[in-house]
């Protein structure tokens, strides 16, 4: 059987083969015996005959392009879109079928074929077979090939064209075969040989007419559209023609194809943008949650449709928060629980819009921030003055938020033994504070807030008038937890443990001695409590002056190294008041007490002021305040003292001004006078004198250009050299937890710390600062 | 004159207003010339820096952080102070040798 080579000749093979081929590649059946045969003849060419592989190849080529045009033919008989589009897909696929059978015979013509032109390693060659026909297959990407240039090329015109009008039909509502469209698409993407890129005949042909297409269609469709329904109309269309084209574009196309989504979006959303902006302003004003959602998100689909939203948000909130605050002006300047609630609401409202509106998107969560920053931080509704008097060094000071006092106030209301706090549940009072803590967030001096919470709490603690002292010390861990400047809360945390040292040493002193059952000290470490208050001088009641050397005798013995002063402006007691009528008592502050236990020697006598000067010996201010106390105090129709002449104001008071004791004194109840009952008459216990409080604005002014100072330094020692605006941010950053640092200021510490010679300017830049160690 | 009397009497152990109880407030410092401890920089009244920095997290922080005098009435953080003697027996103030005097309680 076997014959030198030379001897057998492809083309008599090729008789034998040729129908058996015909058979294949016109899919009618074929024996096994011929599938056989087709194998070993393939095999004999291969081996015997030198140009058997090429010749073999090139018959094959003619057989295969023979089909292709017959093809063409059916093909091209149909006139009509979706035949044709039918009939190419029918053929097609029966000859994509037969790429994946025919090769199978051919294999060692493959072999063969390789063998010349990659004559190299056999490795290379092993693997190639390896790899299998399908791929790799020269007989297959023969077969491609020719499809490719015999009927393609000629005829992918119109099936693109077919394929977009079905497309465009469908956008347009009628119904089709989408098989038809996504047949051609296969064959657009299994046509191509490249192995490196398979979709190239895809994407530079199918994927970009359908592109072509789609915006060609929305760039009629959109501007008709909105100019004849209207922007609001627009946007929903817009969205809606967006989401169906992303599901339009996963049934057509190959995953990763985005280019059409790019195109729409530019088409439906890019180009009328404008249009669209101009309606934010009016929804966001109308709080349109749902349309605001809409515009968001066609907007966010392009790169500068979100930054103006958020300018439009910020803007409305600042000004209609600002605006609502401005008309509510009468009732929050006299109330602070009215005032913070007032904020809280807005600034759920605002949260609530961004939240339905936008998600809780981050950058709309900033832009709210922002805003409401804006608004707490505003001067308009009221300003607080840090009146400093004469103080060198800052001239004058810019107005400031009244917000921190008047958070601080509602901490105090919440916290202190009142009608609101007796009205609350723990839960409502904890929740309220909470409230408060994400107000103060916001506040910019936060300082203002500390000092003042700081005076309430040193009065509530005092006057043992904490409504629930667990919830004083959360409170103190809560500011902690907020950013709150660790020294201070440990000052208050101090402040506590201080009050509890207190408490023990009084039970010692109480049980030191018998007598003292009227007394009740507290003995408060200066540090935490009164660093540089003023105390205030008063001639104390023989009564009460009686108790200080036993009190002073007992603490020499428990300390060494002290030394004690009265802060009587902050002590206080209860006295019985026995009148015609009944007995009442009354809760007083020594100065009032002071005051009172002048008549005890002469109950019926009228006192001049000037006398009453002389006999408690308080300072003039002090005086007039403590007398107006008692001759006006506000929850009272029957006042305790009566005086002449008659004056509105306590400053009106003159030396002869003459008072004297209500004898008719009672407390009215239900219309009718009661012989028994307790009133407190302390009011806002008077901790820090007029002038400390003058002390106070001028140690807060100084305390920030102390705090400001150190922050400089701190920040030259670590950078040795750094420019002006760096040093102001990081400046910023490190002072934002107590206030913010206006500019003038650091400008005058700067130039003081420079002519102090802590630190100079850059020879080179005036504007770079260098460390001097 | 025995009626007189008595009135008298009731007048003055009937005072008008008489004392129940009494809330005094004092403060208490250290008896000191300088606020300052010239050893940490830190005001006698507050804890020294090492203090602080430990009670940190222990909240209320004891008040153990007490005042030393010496026999030349410079006064110290009593911390700063035995610190310092370690290396230098001698005030930092007017470089007398150190003795306490006293300390604080
Ligand atoms: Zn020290
Ligand atoms: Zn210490
Ligand atoms: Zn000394």
């Amino acid at each position: 059987m076997l014959k030198e080579k030379g001897q057998l000749r492809f083309e008599d093979k090729w008789t034998y083969m040729r129908p058996i081929v015909l058979k294949l590649i016109n899919q009618e059946p074929v024996s096994p015996s011929e599938w056989q045969e087709l194998f070993y003849d393939v095999h004999l060419v291969c081996l015997w005959d030198e140009k058997g592989p090429q010749k073999l190849r090139d018959y094959l080529h003619k057989d295969i392009i023979l089909f292709i045009k017959q093809a063409q033919t059916k093909v091209l008989a149909q006139r009509q879109e979706e035949a044709l589009l039918k009939a190419y897909i029918v053929e097609w696929r029966k000859f994509f079928t037969q790429c994946n059978y025919l090769p199978t015979p051919f294999r060692q013509l493959e072999s063969s074929l390789q063998g010349k032109t990659t004559a190299g390693s056999s490795s290379i060659q092993g693997s190639n077979i390896k790899k299998g026909q399908n791929d790799e297959s020269i007989v297959r990407k023969l077969m491609l090939d020719s499809w490719n240039e015999s009927i393609f090329m000629d005829i992918k015109m119109r099936l693109q064209d077919s394929a977009m009008k079905l497309i465009h039909a469908e956008r347009n509502g009628e119904a089709f075969d989408s098989q038809l469209v996504i047949g051609v698409r296969e064959s657009y993407v299994n046509l191509c040989s490249n192995p490196e890129d398979h979709l190239q005949i895809y994407r530079e042909n199918f994927e970009a007419a359908y592109i072509e297409s789609t915006e060609m269609f929305y760039k009629l469709k959109a501007p008709e559209y909105l100019a004849e329904n209207g922007v609001q109309a627009y946007m929903k269309f817009a969205d809606q023609k967006l989401k169906e084209e992303e599901s339009r574009a996963q049934k057509y196309l190959e995953v990763g194809s985005n280019g059409v989504i790019q195109c729409c979006v530019n088409v439906l959303v890019g180009q009328p943008l404008p249009v669209l902006l101009a309606e934010c302003a009016p929804l966001i004003k109308a709080g349109e949650t749902d349309r605001l959602q809409l515009m968001f998100r066609l907007l966010e689909r392009v790169p500068e449709g979100v930054q103006p939203i958020l300018k439009e948000l910020e803007n409305h909130i600042v000004q209609s928060g600002l605006a609502d605050m401005v008309a509510a002006a009468d009732v929050i300047t006299q109330d602070s629980e009215k005032y913070v609630e007032r904020l809280l609401d807005l600034f759920r409202k605002f949260s609530k819009s961004v939240h339905e509106a936008f998600s809780d998107d981050p950058r709309f969560l900033t832009a709210r921030d922002k805003a409401f920053k804006t608004v707490v931080n505003d001067t308009k509704v009221f300003s607080l003055e840090l009146n400093t008097g004469r103080i060198t060094g800052t001239k004058s000071v810019a107005p400031e938020s009244k917000c921190p006092e008047l958070l601080a106030n509602y901490c105090d209301m919440l916290l202190r033994r009142t009608p609101l706090s007796k009205r609350l549940t723990t839960e409502e009072i904890e929740t309220k504070l909470k409230d408060v803590l994400l107000v103060l967030k916001y506040v910019s001096n936060k300082d203002v807030f500390m000092r003042y919470h700081k005076a309430h709490l040193t009065r509530r603690l005092i006057l043992d008038a904490s409504a629930d002292s667990e919830k004083e010390e959360d409170m103190v861990e809560w500011l902690r937890e907020v950013g709150m400047p660790a020294d201070y809360v440990n000052k208050l945390a101090r402040m506590f443990q201080d009050i509890k040292v207190s408490e023990d040493l009084n039970t010692q002193f109480r049980a030191s001695t018998a007598r003292h059952d009227a007394i009740n000290i507290k003995i408060l470490n200066a540090g935490a409590w009164a660093r540089g208050s003023e105390r205030v001088t008063v001639s104390l009641p023989v009564e009460l002056e009686d108790y200080i050397p036993d009190v002073e005798e007992f603490y020499k013995k428990k300390h060494s190294g002290r030394k004690l002063q009265w802060y009587h402006h902050m002590s206080n007691g209860t006295i019985t008041f026995a009148t015609n009528g009944g007995k009442f008592d009354l809760d007083v502050t020594t100065f009032q007490m002071a005051v009172l236990f002048a008549w005890n020697q002469r109950p019926h006598d009228k006192i001049t002021y000037e006398n009453l000067r002389l006999a408690t010996e308080l300072p003039d201010g002090e005086l007039r305040r403590t007398l107006w106390s008692l001759v006006a105090f506000p929850k009272l129709k029957r006042q305790l003292l009566l005086f002449s002449p008659t004056q509105t104001n306590p400053k009106d008071f003159t030396e002869h001004t003459i008072f004297w004791v209500n004898q008719d004194f009672a407390l009215i109840k239900n219309g009718k006078p009661q012989r028994r009952g307790k009133v407190n008459l302390i009011g806002r216990l008077q901790l820090s004198t007029e002038r400390s409080q003058m002390e106070d604005n001028q140690s807060i002014v100084q305390l920030r250009i102390l705090r400001t100072q150190e922050a400089i330094i701190k920040i030259m020692k670590m950078r040795k050299k750094i420019t002006n605006a760096a040093l102001q941010s990081e400046l910023v950053d490190i002072l934002k937890n107590m206030f913010l640092p206006s500019k003038k200021m650091i400008k005058e510490q700067l130039e003081w710390l420079i002519e102090h010679k802590y630190m100079k300017r850059d020879d080179d830049d005036i504007n770079t600062f260098i460390y001097i160690a | 004159m025995d009626e007189n009397e008595n009135d008298r009497r009731e007048v003055s152990q009937e005072k008008m207003f008489t004392l129940k109880k009494w809330n005094p407030v004092a403060m208490w410092s250290w008896d000191v010339e300088c606020d300052t401890c010239a050893i940490c920089r830190v005001q006698v009244m507050d804890a020294c820096l090492r203090c602080q920095a430990e009670s940190k997290k222990d909240l209320y922080g004891k008040q153990d952080c007490v005042v030393v005098w010496g026999e030349c009435n410079h006064s110290f953080h009593y911390c700063c102070m035995s610190l310092w003697v370690k290396q230098n027996n001698r005030c930092p103030l007017c470089q007398q040798e150190w003795s306490i005097q006293r300390m604080g309680k």
